[in-house]
């Protein structure tokens, strides 16, 4: 056997000593994304080719199956360290190279290929990976969340142990010191719910972790849940110290199968360890954790929402005059946290307020994680610091639009945000800015849309999911939600009328001003925020019952534009009536009946040959 | 704790915690309500008892049904705010409940805009799931009727829509609903509601009908005590005559 040739990360050869035995981990991303595209049958095949392989006379190896990645586009990940070789894409059958690559060169067909056409070797020099900052995301894809001593073995519950040397107060001052903010979507200060928390004296007192993350194209809390479970519950033992409760709750919803299994299985590695349970790390204090499904709606992230279905009854907010804090669950003095806001908590007691706050901005602190979507080259998980602009996100790490088209929008905040157009790229991203310019942070879903997207439609789209997931406890929320959705229904169908933006707007005015809880008062931003910065749009569909982008199937006709098209045939293949014909040699044309509109040749058509035109009506 | 606040002009007394409503009611200020009941707990749902409260600079809508007093404020229950949000919320509310003379009764005072693109629901429909009948029948009876489905599917009804095996009949919904939606038909011998039929108890002394059969064996069941069909003005006769009878001599 020949020495390995791998680079190691300190740039040192290995020397001549003989003896010397080096330890290599394969990482295998088992994150939820990756285990979709099989990367259990790649981690079992890895270690069956190492078993094969007989390496571990001079090559100590393991594998350890992570968490996600973020890049789940690429998956499955498999990556070597110490060297910090990432590979992408892995298939089972690539496993024999991958171990044969230990003592040899790097298998550079399953290296990333950046936008220049080299491949990149290396974790970190992946431009997808360069540019960020991890603080929440720090473990994921590096331990093994099934295990305890991973998580210990990196600073794991060190953070707790010193927060059960502070005093409560010097705690929390602490976590104010870092200005962190809920990440949940409202953005309150989390120093201050605690401080507020712990001046109400209730018969007992809560924590909740909030994991029912529910926006569209949004994982950020599902990949924290799955991959670092330890990670967020020290945070929530923290914040349980912090306000003197002895019970907490992790609600978690019902399709993060995955989520649920490693966070129960984290309690009971905990409780076992005497981490938690009775006798927190020997200090007398208790704390009992319990994982509890989720509901099912959308709405049951809503804290009232939230902890309503936590005691059994229906998922609907209250009021919140009264706020958790003093009446939560049970009536009792309750915190309640988001998942990513409590995986920054560990990493603030152990590092200290003020290096948080040392990133970001002045008003939001720290890192966020988004989850960047859509039409964009480089889609999933980034966790960069606040006040990054939108073209970076979309442009540097994104990488851009999806086949080079023009840029249209990026839809922030879930359901409930916004649209935000091209001028406005250069904001930066955090709290305050965001919701100034009629979008929000939420909790950091990202959907990018290119000139292939119609704006009527994406605010349409928004609004029927939210007439479906509104708990239509409200009037204003649930009568606009209705009337909105018919309106927007019928202007996409070409029987919008002159005054429906106006009705729109003042219905979305009282929705805003009049609605019980945060999903009403934010449901009308899909239609006011596309309102205000395409409303061009919104009456050609109008008033020249054309869909500009042409997406509408009702206003929409494609057509092949012969004198471009290539003959290729893809849009054959591609289209679900099977209505076009054509010939090698000959462009290809669209039947005069039949078509369904659905735009799926266009979006094959690598030479923009298909055309989409108005709809001529008979 | 003792607060002075102001409402539309005229300072009232009230003590922290006490809902604005309440307060408002107190010194003469009619604010109009549908979900609002004083034995029901709050709700805050309808959106239609709606006040502006301006402190210093800020100025914010709430619901006075639910809000609590806690800090010397000034309201106005009648600002052009109010009037123009309470007027969409009712016309909305319009659209859903059609047949319904309260509901358009307050359009018509409250001046509620007219909306004619707007869709109404079924012509015939009167209930503007406000949810005080669930709340009655969770609270009076055994929580036979829910509020089924979310957002703009929502609706009251039994289990399924099926005649529901744990309604007892005792009509406690239909007489909290502010709209009149929940049918009830009543004749000497029997009682319908929701899809089934029951047969009614009449008084043993006197005849008057008391309620249903299970109402009665589950008033009973309560109790913990064997169902009594006495109406309350002869089970009071009957305690004095027993009465009389041991110290009347």
């Amino acid at each position: 056997m020949s020495a390995p040739t791998h680079p190691s990360p300190q740039g040192s050869k290995r020397s001549g000593e003989q003896a010397a035995v080096e330890q290599r981990t394969l990482l295998v991303c088992c994150g939820s994304g990756c285990l979709a595209t099989n990367a259990a049958a790649v981690a079992d095949a890895l270690a069956e080719q190492l078993a094969l392989s007989g390496f571990d006379a001079l090559v100590k190896t393991g594998i350890k199956r992570t968490g996600c990645n973020g890049f789940c586009e690429n998956g499955p990940i498999v990556k070597v360290m110490p060297d910090d070789i990432s590979y992408y894409k892995v298939k089972p059958k690539d496993a024999d190279a991958i171990v044969a690559s230990l003592q040899g060169e790097p298998v550079q067909r399953l290296l990333y290929r950046a936008d220049d056409g080299k491949r990149v070797l290396r974790h970190l020099e992946n431009p997808f990976y360069a540019p960020q900052q991890r603080i929440a995301l720090r473990h994921i894809g590096t331990i093994d969340p099934e295990s305890l001593e991973d998580y210990r073995a990196r600073d794991g519950y060190q953070a707790l142990e010193k927060a059960l040397s502070l005093s409560a107060d010097a705690l929390i001052s602490e976590v104010e010191a870092s200005g962190l903010r809920g990440r949940g979507g409202a953005g309150f200060p989390t120093g201050r719910k605690w401080r507020t928390a712990v001046g109400f004296e209730t018969a007992c007192s809560y924590v909740v972790c909030n994991g029912d993350e529910g926006d569209p194209g949004a994982f950020m809390d599902r990949s924290l849940l799955e991959g670092d479970p330890h990670g967020i519950l020290e945070g929530l033992a923290i914040a349980a110290v912090a306000i003197g409760a002895e019970r907490g709750f992790l609600y978690i919803r019902d399709e993060y199968r995955l989520a649920q299994q490693n966070i129960t299985k984290a309690i009971a590695q905990t409780e076992a360890a005497g981490l938690l349970g009775d006798d927190i790390m020997g200090s007398g204090r208790k704390l009992h954790l319990e994982v509890v499904r989720g509901g099912g709606a959308f709405v049951c992230g809503e804290s009232t929402a939230l902890m309503a279905s936590i005691e059994g009854r229906l998922g609907e907010p209250r009021a919140k005059y009264v706020r958790s804090v003093q009446r939560g669950l049970w009536d009792q003095s309750t915190v309640l946290n988001n998942v990513e806001t409590l995986a920054n908590i560990p990493w603030i007691i152990l590092h200290g307020g003020a290096a948080f706050a040392a990133t970001g901005t002045e008003g939001s602190s720290g890192a966020k994680v988004f989850s960047l979507v859509g039409k964009i080259k480089r889609s999933g998980l980034v966790e960069v610091p606040m006040g990054s602009t939108l073209r970076h996100l979309i442009f540097d790490i994104g990488g851009g639009i999806k086949g080079s088209r023009p840029f249209k929008a990026v839809q922030t905040g879930g359901p409930s945000g916004g649209c935000i157009p091209e001028n406005l790229l250069d904001l930066s991203v955090d709290f305050d800015t965001l919701t100034a310019n009629g979008a929000m942070m939420g909790s950091g879903g990202m959907i990018v849309m290119d000139d292939h997207d119609c704006m009527v439609e994406v605010a349409r789209y928004y609004t029927n999911f939210l007439a479906e997931e509104s708990c239509g406890k409200c009037t204003p929320c649930r009568e606009g939600l209705r009337h909105m959705l018919r309106i927007l229904t019928d202007i996409t169908e070409g029987r919008g009328q002159a005054g429906d933006l106006e009705l729109l707007e003042q219905m979305g005015t009282t929705m805003r001003e009049n609605s019980l809880c945060a999903l009403g008062k934010s449901a009308p931003n899909p239609v006011l925020s596309t309102l205000r910065f395409f409303r061009d749009e919104y009456q050609a569909h109008i008033h020249d019952k054309t869909c500009p982008a042409g997406v509408c199937p009702a206003l929409t006709a494609f057509s092949i534009d012969a004198a471009v098209c290539t003959s290729c045939g893809a849009c054959v293949k591609a289209c679900p009536a099977g209505i076009i014909s054509g010939s090698k040699g000959a462009p290809y044309r669209i039947a005069a009946s039949g078509c369904i509109a659905c735009g799926s040749c266009r979006e094959v058509c690598r030479f923009d040959a298909v055309r989409a035109e108005r709809k001529l009506h008979t | 704790m003792s607060l002075n606040i102001s409402i539309d002009g005229k300072t009232c007394t009230c003590e922290s915690g006490e809902f604005l409503l309440e307060v408002a009611r107190r010194n003469g200020f009619y604010i109009p309500t549908l979900c609002a009941h004083e034995s029901l707990s709050e709700q805050g749902c309808c959106r239609v008892c709606i006040v502006e409260i301006v402190s210093g600079e800020r100025s914010q809508i709430v619901v006075s049904c639910v809000y609590p007093v806690e800090r010397a404020i000034e309201v106005l229950t009648n600002s052009e705010k109010v009037k123009a949000l309470r007027g969409m919320t009712l016309a909305l509310l319009q659209k859903l409940a059609p047949a319904s003379s309260l509901i358009a009764g307050m359009c018509k005072a409250y001046g509620a805009p007219e909306l004619p693109r707007l869709e109404a629901r079924a012509d015939d429909d009167t209930c503007i799931l406000c949810g005080l009948c669930v709340k009655a029948c969770a609270q009076l009876g055994t929580g036979a009727i829910a509020a089924v489905n979310r957002g703009i599917e929502k609706k009251i009804a039994t289990p399924y829509d099926q005649p529901s095996a744990t309604c007892i009949g005792c009509a406690s919904c239909a007489q909290v609903c502010p709209t009149g939606s929940i049918v009830v038909k009543q004749d000497a011998q029997e009682r319908s509601i929701w899809g089934r039929t029951f047969t009614l108890l009449a008084c043993d002394r006197c005849g008057v009908i008391l309620d249903t059969t299970e109402a009665v064996a589950y008033a009973a069941t309560l109790r913990d005590a064997p169902p009594e069909h006495l109406c309350p003005d002869c089970r009071k006769q009957q305690v004095a005559q027993a009465f009389v009878g041991v110290y009347g001599k």
